[in-house]
């Protein structure tokens, strides 16, 4: 079985998309994928945002060489801007925007115990965000949307949001936004999920489990898969002596184990792992350039 | 009295394996312990001996003082629901089909969860030892900030301006549909599903006065707990494991040692080799640097939070075994977790 639905001869496909959503276990490098894959849009010309879309915001914007990223969008290279999603004020948007809400009803109270409600009923926490998100897709402002997105633990909760909203109410607004929502998402020509793993045990069960998923309920055009940190096996079979010795030692068993996890990975592009780099925006930058070398 | 240690620490660092080495050490040292884990590796519970691990205690048929349970956060919550509401609420809260989803979906939720079935079995008296393995979010503060979140989130004046009064009933709720938060709850959710939710909430309601109770017990239990961080030296875990020192709970412990997993060993550090196959050095020198990389990572750390650290070497394969798991300590370097309980 093939999970790809289209296998990728160059990044230039990747890079056509208006909107591409990261995924991957916590830890595999997620943001730092993200990045690259922004970076790699906004080298080749094409106005791109790089969104960070659950938590701080943090691990993005630092492999974009900025400390924090703030809710509006601030240019971080040439072609590029990032923002981070603020929940509170993604909601006010969203009530704002989608909803039609006046902004008198905007007071903190009535939008913190929405809060709570939301954080309750299903799907509207995630259909606020993915809202947000795909918002900044609609309006066409920029050519690519990446997203550093939820891990994949939650990715079905977030990416099914639009269905989920169309089942449990019909008419309205909402059940507009909710249509829109879905023809972006599911457009494979605009929109794509780029599962992110690493070789070990946990992250590969989880993504293989994710991948079922998605499988059984289509909510995203399409889909990619990348293996971040892997290691070149050696080619000679010397044994070494003293610290060398040890260290191809511990390489050997490294890549023998990372043979078996990539085995079960279906079709994936291989991301290095990368030795003594301190920077986070070297790591982005390393890994625009493997990308490139890779999928061109 | 039981002891408490507290391993938290960002996902995929091992902590679950450096929680479970803990455990197996100190059971193997002649204290009766219980190692609380909120998601093991299929080959972790291998390591041992358990194919299956139950939200109860369970003997681990190898090793006569070790003990260990899995938290499911929907079951944990279940058992929360039918001790602090009264039964005919409880069946009610627990059969809303928005009960699995609010119980996954507050953010401290999953933690309170944890905490709870934590202070449960430290204050039971069977064990020496608890060592709880806990869930990854936010750094592992949300644990200590569990107890107070969830009795101001049930029992907060958001929720009583909410609902409207001390203890509304149905009406009281509905009548107040003029309320703005009500309005968009409304235009948003659907009527339906709203009622659904009010229910919910109300019923949630009525477990405030165990729920306070029992967060003054945990805050008891967290508070004299011994805390350690485990990270590797990439950048997602070390944001968190820093993001723990600068926002440290009120009611945690200072972190007793902080746990680098998969240290290379610093005698690579500016390792280089004459007379050898081209390739070895070559890799030796990536390795090399990587190792000089993690090392400074290390005295950053220690330097700036004053902290001590251990080191777990780089493990090719995840232990299989009670055994590896014991190594894991026996091996370490720096601050030794024989500490713990010495």
């Amino acid at each position: 079985m093939t999970y790809c639905e289209s296998s990728r001869s160059s990044l230039n496909l990747m890079l056509d998309k208006r909107f591409i959503i990261v995924s991957g276990k916590g830890g595999v490098g997620k943001s730092a994928v993200t990045a690259a894959i922004a970076k790699s849009a906004a080298h080749a010309g094409r106005k791109t945002l790089a969104l960070s879309m659950v938590g701080s915001g943090m691990g993005l914007g630092a492999h974009l060489g900025q400390t924090a990223l703030a809710f509006r969008p601030q240019q971080t290279e040439p072609n590029l801007h990032a923002l981070a999603i603020d929940q509170a004020m993604a909601l006010v948007e969203y009530l704002q925007i989608q909803v039609g809400l006046p902004s008198y009803a905007m007071f903190t109270p009535a939008v913190k115990a929405f809060d709570v409600l939301a954080s309750t009923a299903p799907a509207i926490r995630e259909i606020v965000t993915m809202g947000k998100v795909l918002w900044e897709v609609k309006t066409g402002h920029w050519d690519l949307v990446v997203v550093d997105g939820p891990p994949t633990g939650q990715i079905g909760s977030y990416l099914g949001a639009a269905t989920t909203m169309a089942s449990l109410v019909t008419t309205g607004r909402v059940a507009d936004q909710a249509k829109w929502m879905r023809e972006i998402q599911m457009d494979p020509d605009a929109s794509e999920l780029v599962l992110v793993s690493v070789p070990e045990e946990l992250p590969t069960s989880e993504t293989i489990e994710t991948l079922e998923w998605l499988d059984a309920h289509p909510v995203i055009g399409s889909r990619s898969l990348f293996a971040n940190r892997v290691l070149s096996p050696l080619e000679s079979d010397a044994v070494g002596t003293g610290v060398a010795a040890d260290a191809a030692g511990l390489h050997r068993s490294l890549t023998s184990e990372q043979a078996i996890w990539l085995e079960r990975l279906p079709t994936h592009v291989e991301l290095p792992f990368l030795f003594g780099v301190d920077s986070a925006t070297t790591v982005a930058d390393h890994l625009a350039d493997s990308m490139s070398a890779v999928l061109t | 009295m039981t002891a408490a240690i507290l391993v938290t620490g960002g996902g995929g660092v091992g902590k679950t394996t450096v929680s479970a080495a803990i455990a197996v050490t100190a059971a193997r040292r002649g204290l009766e312990t219980l190692v609380l884990t909120v998601d093991p590796a299929r080959r972790l519970a291998g390591a041992l001996g358990i194919a299956e691990l139950g939200a109860e205690p369970s003997k681990v048929a190898e090793e006569p003082l070790l003990w260990a349970a899995m938290l499911d956060a929907t079951s944990s919550w279940e058992a929360i629901a039918r001790r602090h509401a009264d039964p005919a609420v409880a069946d009610r809260l627990v059969n809303n089909d928005l009960f699995a989803a609010a119980t996954g979906q507050f953010p401290a939720s999953q933690s309170y969860a944890a905490a709870e079935e934590a202070t449960r079995f430290v204050k039971d008296g069977r064990w020496d030892l608890v060592v709880v393995d806990t869930p990854p979010s936010a750094g592992g503060i949300e644990f200590f900030t569990a107890p107070a979140n969830m009795t101001d989130l049930i029992g907060g004046r958001l929720l009583r301006w909410l609902t409207g009064g001390k203890m509304p009933g149905r009406r009281f709720f509905f009548d107040r549909a003029a309320r703005p938060a009500i309005r968009i709850a409304d235009a948003v959710l659907g009527a339906g599903l709203f009622e659904r939710v009010a229910q919910f909430l109300m019923d949630l309601r009525t477990t405030y006065d165990g729920i306070a109770a029992s967060s003054k017990e945990i805050e008891g239990v967290l508070s004299t707990a011994q805390t350690l961080i485990v990270t590797t030296a990439d950048p997602t875990p070390m944001r968190e494991a820093i993001r723990f020192f600068r926002d440290l709970p009120a009611n945690a412990q200072h972190p007793t040692s902080v746990i680098f997993n998969r240290s290379l060993p610093v005698a690579w550090v500016g390792a280089r080799t004459a007379d050898q196959d081209d390739e070895l050095a070559a890799n030796l020198a990536r390795w090399s640097l990587e190792s000089a990389r993690q090392q400074r990572l290390r005295s950053q750390f220690s330097d700036r939070y004053s902290t001590e650290i251990t080191t777990i070497d780089w493990k090719p394969t995840a232990p299989t075994d009670l055994d590896s798991l014991e190594a894991l300590l026996t091996t370490a370097g720096g601050y030794s977790l024989e500490n713990l309980w010495d």
